[in-house]
């Protein structure tokens, strides 16, 4: 499997806002509402990690201004800019503001890349962890086993196979592996909720922001963090494969719309619903959900899909093949013609070799033409089919075959 | 030692078409729960769709052929639904293991358990507070608390040639034990044409 790539992301870090609990009536809080205004006209997809730091995609931004260098002058002039406005808190000119940048893949990633200085080249994330020291993942009982292992640095502990460290560490193992191998964003804990609506509230008008937390474990409810650990001890138990997780999809029949994806910890699915307080319009959540979902790539939800069954959706579809008989009237099988109709009224069915079953009600058949251009074309057709016994199935003809695909149980 | 169950709280939400078979109102925590008849499927879905709503992880076993699109109309949250697929015999383990931390265990049993497994995950359930929504076609293992049963459907909109399924009519009879034996029977569109379910 090739583990998907993280965003990559510009961090910027103001030292001096960092300190909530030393934060008298909220100044320091504000300082960074206008830095991360001020950010947001460089690029409109600024997220606010905890107070005093932010991220925004280093891609879309480097494409407009030109080179990296070229977007991290822009963002050191506007949070400077930002920082040393006249007024409560800000600088009287004499000495700037500290602020640190850093670029790389994840935030974990780019919080060290902030540390030093470093732009991270795309791909590098993992190199440029490796040398980093074992303290940086924040475990303190985790770095101690480590280093008493002869693993001191990120690099020897990545190295170790994710299935005996998460024996050994179990699920907060795995999630530092997973960071230390440059596969998930960032430390549990290192976020701070509800930036978003606090920043919002504080400048007294509306960001347009990013305030989701990215990942499975981002969420970290007890209901979660519970859910999680019983899962992969079952994944433990039965291989990994038996947990898996749906994913909607593109497509026009029931099997085509649902994808099943191995379930891992870092896993996330489907759009995030927009959280509340974020301003966000629908359309800004895209760019960051591809960095977020980890690479389940995704085939479009709603474009069009010309044949699509409408609603409601059968509540089982068929595993497996499942051959159905449809005869007329006159016990002859039937089919559907080149310009999608029934060769014949149905008369009777019978699924799998089993009892006859009258057939009261049909629909007329959905054609399916897919990809008509290529070897991999597939001419079909769609019949949804109620039997005398009530229950309600869609059926699928191809190559003159009728199979079972979904059954509206 | 504090008992887990007793620390949160006694029922899981249902949804308002659903919650009106319920004795409590919601699904009491511990307990079992099984769906039957023509559309249990469906049902089960319907049950499930209220406290995947309100935040429960669901999990479901031996439902490889569980329509997720139909789950998502119910209301079932896929950010929160794990399908668990076993070999053959391993179905009671995992259902087991489950009930330790997910709200709502969804499981189509393949065959009748050994009654000391069906034992073991009943216990479990009770004590970690798990509701086990058991889907069959006719009871037949595990006992339950609740047997909510689709005695009666309709299907509408499709006719000879033409129209498409938009709806079906149910008539859902809830039986339980104790205080709840008294059948209590509730019409529902399940699905409606919106493809959640609906008091009729």
């Amino acid at each position: 499997m090739t583990e998907p790539v993280l965003p990559r992301l510009l961090l910027v870090e103001c030292p001096e806002l960092e300190a909530p609990d030393e934060d008298d009536g909220g100044v320091h809080l504000r300082r960074f509402g206008r830095v991360v205004e001020a950010l947001s006209s460089v690029c409109p997809w600024v997220d606010a990690v905890r107070p005093g730091v932010c991220t925004l995609p280093i891609k879309g931004p480097t494409r407009y201004f030109g080179t990296e260098e070229a977007v991290l002058a822009q963002v050191a002039e506007a949070v400077q800019a930002a920082l040393d406005l006249p007024g409560e808190g800000g600088r009287d000119g004499v000495e700037t503001s500290e602020i640190r940048q850093g670029v790389a893949e994840g935030v974990f990633a780019a919080v060290l890349a902030a540390r030093v200085g470093a732009i991270v080249p795309a791909g590098e994330t993992a190199r440029f962890l490796a040398p980093w020291p074992v303290a940086v993942l924040s475990d303190p009982e985790l770095a101690e086993v480590l280093v008493r292992l002869g693993l001191s640095t990120l690099g020897g502990f990545a190295q170790l196979p994710a299935a005996d460290v998460l024996a050994r560490f179990g699920t907060r193992g795995i999630r530092a592996h997973r960071l230390a191998r440059g596969l998930d964003g960032e430390l549990s804990g290192y976020r701070v909720a509800g930036m978003g609506p606090r920043l919002v509230a504080v400048l007294g008008h509306a960001l347009a922001l990013q305030d989701r937390q990215p990942g499975f474990w981002g969420g970290t409810s007890a209901a979660d963090e519970r859910a999680g650990e019983v899962l992969i001890a079952l994944q433990r138990r039965l291989g990994t494969g038996a947990v898996t997780v749906p994913v909607l999809e593109g497509g026009r029949g029931p099997a085509d719309r649902c994808r099943l994806v191995t379930w891992s910890p870092a896993v996330t699915r489907s759009p995030p619903a927009s959280s509340p307080g974020s301003s966000s319009a629908p359309g800004r959540e895209r760019p960051k959900m591809k960095g977020s979902r980890r690479g389940i790539s995704q085939a479009p939800l709603e474009p069009p899909w010309p044949g699509r069954l409408p609603p409601p959706a059968p509540a089982r579809v068929t595993v497996g093949e499942r051959p159905v008989e449809v005869l007329d009237r006159s016990g002859v099988p039937v089919g559907v013609t080149a310009r999608g109709l029934l060769t014949a009224e149905p008369e009777r069915l019978s699924v799998d070799g089993g009892l006859w079953v009258p057939v009261v009600a049909w629909s007329a058949p959905w054609p399916v033409e897919e990809r008509w251009w290529s070897p991999a074309r597939r001419r079909a057709a769609r019949l949804q089919v109620l039997t005398a016994d009530g229950v309600a199935r869609l059926l699928v003809i191809e190559r003159r075959r009728w199979r079972v695909e979904a059954t509206y149980d | 030692m504090r008992p887990v169950a007793a620390s949160r709280t006694r029922l899981l939400p249902a949804l308002p078409p659903i919650a009106a078979l319920l004795p409590d109102g919601g699904l009491r925590r511990g307990s079992v729960v099984r769906c039957t008849g023509e559309g249990a499927s469906s049902l089960a879905m319907a049950v499930a769709a209220g406290p995947s709503a309100a935040g429960s992880w669901c999990a479901t076993v031996g439902m490889e052929e569980m329509g997720v699109l139909a789950a998502a109309g119910y209301g079932l949250d896929l950010e929160r639904l794990a399908l668990v697929r076993t070999a053959p015999g391993e179905w009671t383990v995992a259902t087991a293991v489950l009930v330790d931390g997910i709200d709502l265990v969804v499981l189509a049993p393949p065959r009748r358990a050994r009654p000391a497994a069906e034992r073991t995950i009943v216990a479990r359930a009770r004590e970690r507070g798990a509701v086990l929504l058991v889907v069959e076609e006719r009871p037949g293992s595990f006992p339950a608390e609740l047997e909510l049963e689709v005695e009666a459907a309709q299907w509408q909109g499709l006719a000879e040639g033409a129209g498409r399924l938009r709806s079906r009519r149910v008539t859902v009879v809830a039986r339980g034990r104790g205080v709840a034996a008294r059948p209590v029977r509730q019409e529902l569109w399940l699905p409606a044409a919106t493809g959640k379910v609906v008091a009729a």
